[in-house]
């Protein structure tokens, strides 16, 4: 059984971008993705996931638009911007500089 | 990342939040769709809620819903919404009408930088007197000595006059200044232009005037006004501009007419101290710098002109605002006099909102279920203190809206009142409202609503909501705290108003007291009329010619007992005085009522001859005979106390008087006569013949009329009399003596604080009544369970009735005990500055309690009435 990510919003955010600099999502791949790429070990709840999606468009982190899915359903599909791409690489690097401290911290103690 | 990218975006969701919400409906909706399991999506509508957050416009949405559902609350209850507005508006209307009034008279700022202005004034050092003013040639001498720190120095003087503006010859003020002048003040015209040097210059050939804004208003407020004429004193003057509106130069009131100094004759006389001196500094020059050069210039002077200019010293002081109480330009009694003033109209407020508190604690009690529900149903705290909030300042912004209107209102009815108290022409500052006074409601009735609107709201909102509804459904008898602070509520208000009433009762007291005040002589059957020949085109001898024989024209009337002429008749508003010395000898003066009389007139307002003789005929018709006066006893126990005033010498020593030093002979004596209220001992008196006074123009004729005739039928024949000798010469002002008195400044001042206090007390009664009604009522609709099980069980309703008019008798009582001990205190603060009145007057202590007994048993017996009318079935059934 997934459980609910728990993911503060703001990391919640960036999964999302990472997620969507594959390829452009809807809100229902983007939930699926992220559930399938931790190995049905995180799921992220609606409630958790559209609140994260409105704050990504207002950031202009992402553009979201209409296009019919391969379903033949009406979809919003949402695309990261460059300056979505420079957020996450920002992210990313504090990430991994956090992360690199915190295991040399957590092997030497 | 750009923030204001960001902020444009959220401006985008606001305005297309429908749009943007429809948006988030459909994908939702296609997730839920594309979902294995459809049930597992949560509730779509909280969900997209939740969404919404991340816009950060709620509070709006939230704020808006409020709103709407505080309109559709207060609609379904008028009577409390129109109590509260009515209530709010009263106390708003009155503190910013009061305001502005203050705002206008005591803080603005009468002129641009006005900090950097500052008046110069001459002190004799050994006098411990006033400030006096300066000379033209020591005022070119003080300007020539002062540029290094004043950018312009100024000189004007003040007087009275006759002024015709083509709406009939009328007494104003008038000043004449120098070019500068209106440069002190940037220039504050509304049109044409200030006079030039040349005009200024003494004994300028053309002859102009700059008119104030509402004598041209008065007159039409013409575009094309500059060219025409007024005549000034008879004089005709060119109009050459308009001040602008609300101007008054450093002080209120300010004149109707400016004209240059060099109009003025004395202008040569290096001992004609008639000049009011203002200067601006220099900009970055500090203040303290003008004493040291002051100091180099009187010293420069005394040295150059040691008879004239000895013994002296220039000093600086800030312009005073109120011209009537020269020397008070200082601070502390403006703001002494603004918080007296602010003080009535705060206790209004205070009842005000004491009575909105109360309206809202009944109303929450009523309400408590509503509460309860909606607390049970997951409405927080915080959410429904805000709803309750969101009713007050509601509340609030209506009844402040209205108490806005209600105080432009209240400012229009006070000029109309202050009009008649105003002897003459005079030129007062815009009463208009303005910033500070819009800040100042918006703040008195925000502050309104949060102190009184928070309040009851979270004590309504913590309750434990289960007992509540319990209580709700179970109890419907007494509440002891809720009625207890509403009685304490009433308290203060019934002990306010009594403070107000009893205030007023005092200015009443006051005013009747100066009404009926013994003046020394008999003010029955008298009449007076004022007429200034000059403004025909008279010279001062035909003037005197002129008064003589319209003296002798009214004596022979049918009905006249005596008549006569004066410079001036006691209670006018405005007196000469003079400091009188005796010869020899005679280094310090006596201050003295100076009034330049013709025949009979000590036997026109019947006062007898103590010694001596009246003034003869020679003496009243020219300036050759022998100089001589007659003084009052008040003057002569001054002068030679325990001797006979008969046969001595006087001197004027007002230097520019153009009889100073010019000794006088006492040839008569007379009793003293009050010439104002607010001296409680007689002033001394000296008079002196019309043939000796060169300035004769302007006189007021004093006619005894006989026991026989009725003195207000004889005002007709008088007027007919004066028209008959010349018709172009005007009657200025024609009135009984107990007229003038009564509608004299001080009388006037009195009985308009009356109806001030009056007005208030009765705001303040009307909203104590309100508050004893509204807690009453709440009684006993909370009681009504009660009331109907006593009936039920064979009670009378008589003692229902009695009961409840005996608990709200009681409240009262004890507001009128504490109101009493404040009345007894504001009276203590009154009792200085009214005319003939106790800090305890027993009249006012027992009719303004009765007045608000009675008040307050009428507010009561509704409720009261009601009580008795409980159906005890009804009543028990409702449970």
């Amino acid at each position: 059984m997934p459980r609910d990510t728990g993911l503060p919003p703001g990391t919640l955010m960036m999964v999302v971008l990472r997620v969507l600099t594959r390829q452009p999502l809807h809100g229902y791949a983007i939930a699926q993705t992220l559930r399938q790429r931790s190995g049905d070990e995180l799921s992220v709840e609606e409630g958790s996931l559209y609140p994260a999606l409105q704050k990504l468009l207002l950031k202009g982190w992402v553009k979201a638009a209409w296009r019919e899915s391969d379903s033949g359903r009406q979809v919003r599909e949402y695309r990261i911007t460059p300056s979505g791409r420079k957020q996450l690489d920002a992210e990313m690097n504090e990430y991994r500089r956090m992360a690199s401290a915190l295991d040399t911290l957590l092997k030497e103690a | 990342m750009s923030m204001p990218g960001e902020w444009f975006r959220r401006l985008v969701y606001l305005v297309r939040r429908r749009a943007m919400d429809d948006e988030l409906r459909r994908e939702m909706e296609a997730h839920r769709a594309q979902m294995a399991d459809p049930g597992g999506f949560g509730n779509t509508l909280r969900l997209r809620e939740e969404a919404q957050d991340a816009w950060g416009w709620r509070w709006l949405d939230d704020g808006a819903q409020d709103v709407r559902f505080a309109l559709r609350t207060l609609r379904r209850t008028p009577g409390f919404t129109l109590t509260a507005i009515v209530t709010l508006a009263l106390g708003i209307g009155v503190n910013s009408g009061m305001f502005s009034l203050v705002n206008s008279l005591l803080l603005r700022p009468l002129y641009a930088r006005s900090d950097e202005v500052v008046s110069v004034y001459r002190r004799v050092t050994k006098a411990e007197d006033g400030p006096r003013g300066l000379s033209y040639p020591n005022y070119l001498d003080l300007r020539d000595g002062t540029t290094a720190v004043f950018a312009s120095l100024a000189a004007s003087s003040a007087w009275f006059a006759g002024v015709d503006a083509g709406e009939g010859a009328r007494r104003t003020m008038v000043y004449a200044a120098t070019a500068d002048y209106f440069q002190i003040f940037g220039r504050p015209l509304a049109l044409g232009r200030a006079f030039s040097a040349e005009e200024s210059r003494p004994n300028a050939a053309r002859r102009v005037a700059v008119l104030s804004y509402p004598l041209w208003e008065r007159r039409g407020a013409n575009p094309n006004v500059v060219g025409q004429t007024v005549s000034v004193d008879g004089e005709p003057f060119t109009v050459i501009g308009v001040t602008a509106k609300g101007f008054t130069g450093t002080s209120i009131p300010g004149p109707e007419v400016w004209l240059p100094l060099g109009t003025q004759g004395w202008l040569d006389a290096r001992d004609a101290h008639n000049l009011d001196v203002i200067g601006r500094l220099r900009d970055g020059v500090a203040v303290q710098s003008v004493p040291p050069a002051l100091a180099t210039v009187a010293r420069r002077l005394e040295q150059a002109f040691p008879s004239v200019n000895g013994g002296q010293s220039l000093e600086m002081e800030v312009p005073s605002r109120l011209l009537f109480m020269p020397g008070v330009g200082g601070s502390a009694f403006t703001a002494l006099l603004s918080l007296m003033l602010m003080a009535l109209p705060a206790i209004v407020l205070l009842v005000a909102c004491l009575n909105l508190a109360n309206l809202l604690l009944a109303r929450g009690h009523v309400r408590r279920q509503e509460l309860a529900i909606r607390g049970s149903l997951g409405g927080s705290r915080g959410r429904l203190t805000r709803q309750l909030l969101t009713e007050g300042v509601l509340l609030s912004v209506i009844g402040g809206a209205i108490g806005l209107w209600l105080s432009t209102w209240a400012i229009r009815a006070t000029l109309a009142a202050l009009r008649p108290v105003l002897p003459v022409g005079l030129t007062l500052p815009d009463l208009a409202l303005d910033w500070r006074v819009l800040a100042g409601t918006m703040t008195f009735s925000l502050l309104a609503s949060l102190v009184f609107g928070v309040w009851p709201a979270w004590a309504l909102t913590g309750r434990a909501v289960v007992t509540d509804l319990k209580r709700q459904v179970g109890d419907g008898g007494r509440e002891p705290g809720g009625i207890r602070v509403g009685n304490v509520l009433v308290v203060a208000q019934v002990a306010l108003s009594l403070l107000l009433l009893a205030s007023a009762g005092l200015f009443l007291t006051s005013a009747r007291a100066a009404a009926t005040v013994d003046p020394g002589f008999r003010l029955e059957r008298g009449v007076l009329a004022e007429i200034d020949p000059s403004l025909a085109g008279y010279d001062d001898a035909r003037a005197r010619a002129f008064h003589l024989g319209l003296v002798d024209r009214i004596r022979a009337l049918p009905g006249v007992e005596a008549a006569t002429v004066a410079s001036s008749f006691p209670f006018s508003s405005f007196g000469e005085s003079r400091l009188v010395a005796t010869v020899p000898g005679g280094a310090d003066g006596v201050d003295a009522v100076f009034t330049v009389i013709g025949r009979d007139y000590a036997r026109t307002l019947g006062l007898p001859t103590l010694a001596g003789r009246d003034f003869s005929d020679a003496e009243l018709a020219s300036g050759s005979a022998d100089r001589v006066a007659i003084v009052d006893d008040a003057l002569a126990q001054r002068l030679w106390p325990n001797q006979t005033a008969i046969g001595q010498t006087i001197q004027f020593l007002d230097a520019g008087a153009p009889d100073v030093k010019r000794p006088l002979r006492i040839v008569g004596l007379v009793p003293a006569v009050k010439h104002s209220l607010s001296t409680p001992r007689p002033f001394p008196h000296v008079y002196v013949p019309l043939g000796q006074s060169d300035s004769t123009e302007a006189m007021t004729l004093q006619v005894r009329v006989a026991a026989t005739q009725n003195d207000r039928a004889m005002l007709t024949t008088i007027a007919r009399t004066i028209r008959d000798a010349d018709d172009r010469v005007p009657i200025l002002g024609l009135e009984t003596w107990r007229d003038r008195l009564d509608s004299g400044v001080e009388v006037s001042i009195f009985r308009a604080g009356a109806r001030v206090c009056a007005v208030f007390g009765g705001i303040a009664l009307l909203l104590a009544v309100i508050g004893v009604y509204g807690v009453k009522s709440y009684v006993v609709s909370r009681r009504t369970r009660e009331f109907g099980i006593r009936i039920a069980t064979g009670a009378h309703p008589h003692t229902l009735l009695w009961q409840v008019l005996w608990e709200g008798g009681r409240v009262t009582a004890v507001g009128i005990a504490i109101g009493l001990v404040l009345a007894v205190g504001a009276g203590q603060i009154l009792q200085g500055l009214l005319y003939g009145v106790n800090s305890v007057e027993p009249v006012v202590l027992v009719i303004a309690p009765l007045v608000l007994l009675a008040a307050s048993l009428l507010a009561s017996l509704v409720p009261a009435l009601r009580a008795t009318r409980v159906n005890p079935i009804a009543a028990l059934r409702a449970e």
